[in-house]
């Protein structure tokens, strides 16, 4: 789509450059004047939409997650026209977080928004978003939050292996520069009522919308579903979103949120039962859902409660028809909260799929072991340090349950700690 | 809150567990099974709700009327509101007291209702109506039912509404029973040793994390709530006497621990791979020549002096 785009200009291009070389017989390199473009237009040739941003890799059209260190790590952002699944962790506090940041990136870019839900009125989601930090006072917010959270052992500077205070930490902390991709929330905070009312949005409220007397037949899409692709492709139509509607002049990202998909909350019982009637309900629409963001310029974002669903294999074609997959795992209720390894996070968080767009190769970070913690004002994902390897004389029990816990990391770090037995080199 | 000595503090702390399963509103599902049944817990907390001056209305399809209502005196059997689906869960009798749907209708019938009282609604069981209707279909219906009241744009017209389910987990697989625990505000799991009973309580309040507390308790002849210690913990945690504890620091070869002026020495010290400028004055000071260097070689007996180059006599 913007790719194309591109392609064409440049071709477009050259071949005038050509052609005046020819007569002028000077060089070949030649200014690229409004002449050469044929038309009348005075603006740039490519439209630039707000909030997008052509990748750096293969100049696919990328909108902002709403979360800057969640950008990074899916290689600059989320495609245009791509599903954004999340998979919720047990007690659903920190998925939704993710889903708000995702809305609040779009009102603060000026994109319409659409928010499905069976749970929450979509309102009312509107109202809890967080509020968008600003320049002049992101700087002294941030300085706070940080100096909090030093200790000071990291105040002396390193002496021996100074070349390594160089290295850019894992998170860029602070406003990036002012042409604005990503930004920053404070989710302490509210959304300003009047930023919410600014902006356009539509909403989609499952027991509004249907009737509970409505009849299902086998092997078709719970009634739910069908509704939801409905209204959704009629916003997509009418909106000029598809580019159907050519008076459009102004182009704009249409982001779609669907809060907790296959919960039974939507009449869809793959979290009921293992093998139930209408189990490729889900499937079928994800399939549905992605024919309509190919076509049109939208980005959308699922939360999706994966631990419910009691058929493993439906989790798989799930995966497979998202295209980026971003697992929460939350540390609540489970061994894991009193083992220290990990009393600086509150969960982990595993980038379980990237997508290859127009591509070969995928832009997978090469950091797997990734936890977040949620501070008072940020959301924040930091690459998950081991611990060094203890000596000989702590107990052996202790070093078990590091083995074990270490065991469940990715195969990034630490070897040594795979396996039961713990081998000293 | 741990059962502690001071338990005999018994109607103070009564309440607070009662209160603190009916505060949150919502749905409330007691989770119990065949050795530690629950229904004497919802008695309780219907008996609790009552006496606070609420609506209660009791769906009773798993237990006859009478059954449900013994135990209870008679000013709370006057205040309790029964929708008997036990008798003719059918309808096939066709009176006009029953609810047209059965408890489903019921239970959709009071999402539709507009008074500002408190309204608590004792659902006996949603085993029963798992067992009969689809999954999503009670799911849906509860969700509507527990959640009228959480517009923060509606000034509170709607009181508070508060269901309690009685669910059998031994009766479902991991499936219903994980669904709709997802969608309970409080779940309170019945369990126990040595004939004492126990409830672990865990609070999911909206957007914040969930809190988890155990108590121990017992329910009295008349449904009000004993709580209680747990039985004595008789197993100390093993511990091995024999392996004093080692403190890795004693009998080292080098020092762990810098004083002061170690410290500072330390820190005035100049690494060979800085380049400071000091290093700098050292490389570019003229150097004063040869006479500075000198080498002394002492030539041992074995030493070849001659300077030719052995290879030279290759002929190549």
């Amino acid at each position: 789509m913007a790719a194309a785009a591109t392609c064409g200009s440049v071709a477009a291009s050259t071949g005038s450059a050509v052609a005046t070389a020819s007569k002028n017989n000077v060089t070949s390199f030649q200014r690229r004047g409004r002449r050469a473009s044929g038309t009348n237009d005075s603006g740039p040739r490519l439209v630039s939409i707000t909030g997008t941003r052509p990748s750096v890799r293969n100049g696919q059209l990328l909108v902002s997650t709403g979360l800057p260190a969640l950008d990074q790590l899916l290689g600059g952002g989320l495609a245009v026209g791509t599903v954004l699944l999340i998979e919720e962790d047990k007690y659903n506090i920190y998925s939704p977080l993710l889903f708000k940041y995702f809305l609040a990136e779009g009102i603060v870019n000026g994109h319409t928004l659409l928010v499905a839900s069976a749970k929450e009125d979509p309102a009312n989601i509107l109202q809890e978003l967080p509020a968008p930090l600003l320049d002049d006072k992101c700087k002294k917010e941030f300085d706070e939050d940080v100096y909090n959270h030093k200790t000071p052992e990291s105040n002396i500077k390193m002496k021996i292996a100074w070349r390594y205070q160089l290295l850019p930490k894992m998170e860029q902390i602070g406003p990036v520069s002012s042409s604005r991709f990503g930004h920053y929330y404070d989710a302490s905070k509210r959304m300003p009522q009047e930023l919410i009312e600014a902006s356009n949005w539509h909403g989609f409220f499952l027991p509004e919308k249907i009737s509970s007397t409505l009849k299902v037949e086998p092997c078709s899409l719970t009634p739910g579903y069908t509704k939801l692709l409905q209204f959704i492709q009629n916003i997509i139509y009418e909106e000029g979103f598809d580019g159907s509607n050519p008076q459009k002049k102004q182009r704009n990202i249409l982001r779609i949120g669907i809060q907790n998909l296959g919960s039974p909350l939507w009449g869809d019982d793959i979290c009921c039962a293992e093998n139930g009637g209408n189990s490729h309900s889900l499937t079928k629409f994800l399939y549905v859902l992605r024919g309509l963001l190919r076509t049109s310029l939208s980005a959308c974002i699922i939360t999706m409660p994966t631990h419910l669903i009691q058929n493993k294999a439906i989790i798989a074609r799930v995966t497979t028809l998202s295209d980026i997959v971003v697992g929460l795992e939350s540390f609540i209720g489970s061994e894991r909260e009193t083992n220290p390894l990990y009393k600086d996070y509150h969960g982990l968080i595993h980038i379980r799929q990237i997508p290859r767009l127009n591509n070969l190769i995928c832009d997978e970070s090469d950091v797997k072991d990734l936890a977040f913690k949620l501070k008072r004002k940020l959301f924040t994902i930091e690459r998950l340090h081991l611990p060094p390897d203890l000596s000989d004389t702590v107990s052996r029990s202790s070093k078990m349950d590091l083995a074990e816990s270490a065991k469940r990391l990715g195969p990034g770090c630490g070897m040594m700690a795979g396996g039961k037995k713990h081998l000293d080199f | 809150m741990t059962p502690s000595e001071g338990a005999r503090a018994g109607t103070g702390r009564e309440l607070e567990m009662l209160d603190s399963l009916l505060a949150l509103g919502g749905l409330v599902l007691l989770r119990d099974s065949v050795e530690w049944e629950g229904r004497s817990l919802l008695k309780a907390l219907v008996k609790k709700s009552a006496l606070c001056g609420e609506q209660v209305h009791i769906l009773g399809c798993e237990v006859s009327e009478e059954e449900f209502r013994e135990g209870f005196d008679s000013d709370i059997n006057n205040r309790l509101v029964y929708h008997d689906f036990f008798r003719d869960p059918l309808n096939w009798s066709k009176t006009e007291e029953a609810f047209p749907g059965g408890p489903l209708g019921a239970l959709r019938a009071m999402c539709k209702r507009t008074d500002p009282v408190p309204v608590t609604i004792a659902l006996d069981s949603p085993s029963w109506l798992l067992l009969r209707l689809p999954c999503t279909t009670l799911c849906q219906a509860l969700h509507a039912v527990s959640h009228q009241d959480s517009c923060p744009g509606d000034s509170s017209s709607v009181g508070k509404v508060t269901v309690l389910g009685l669910l059998h987990e031994e009766l479902h697989g991991p499936g219903p029973v994980g669904a709709l625990s997802s969608l309970a505000q409080t779940e309170v799991t019945l369990g126990g040793t040595m004939g004492q009973a126990l409830a672990h309580i865990l609070c999911r309040r909206p957007r914040q994390r969930p809190t988890d507390q155990t108590q121990w308790f017992s329910i009295l002849p008349d449904f009000s709530l004993d709580l209680q210690e747990g039985p004595s913990v008789e197993s100390q945690p093993y511990s091995d006497p024999h392996i004093p504890p080692v403190d890795p620091t004693t009998h080292l070869t080098f020092n762990l621990h810098l004083s002061k002026k170690e410290r500072e020495a330390r820190d005035s010290l100049i690494l060979p791979f800085q380049f400071s400028s000091e290093k700098q004055q050292a490389l570019l000071r003229p150097r004063p020549g040869q006479a500075t260097s000198h080498i002394f070689y002492e030539p041992d007996a074995y030493d070849d002096l001659d300077q030719e180059d052995p290879d030279d006599d290759l002929d190549i």
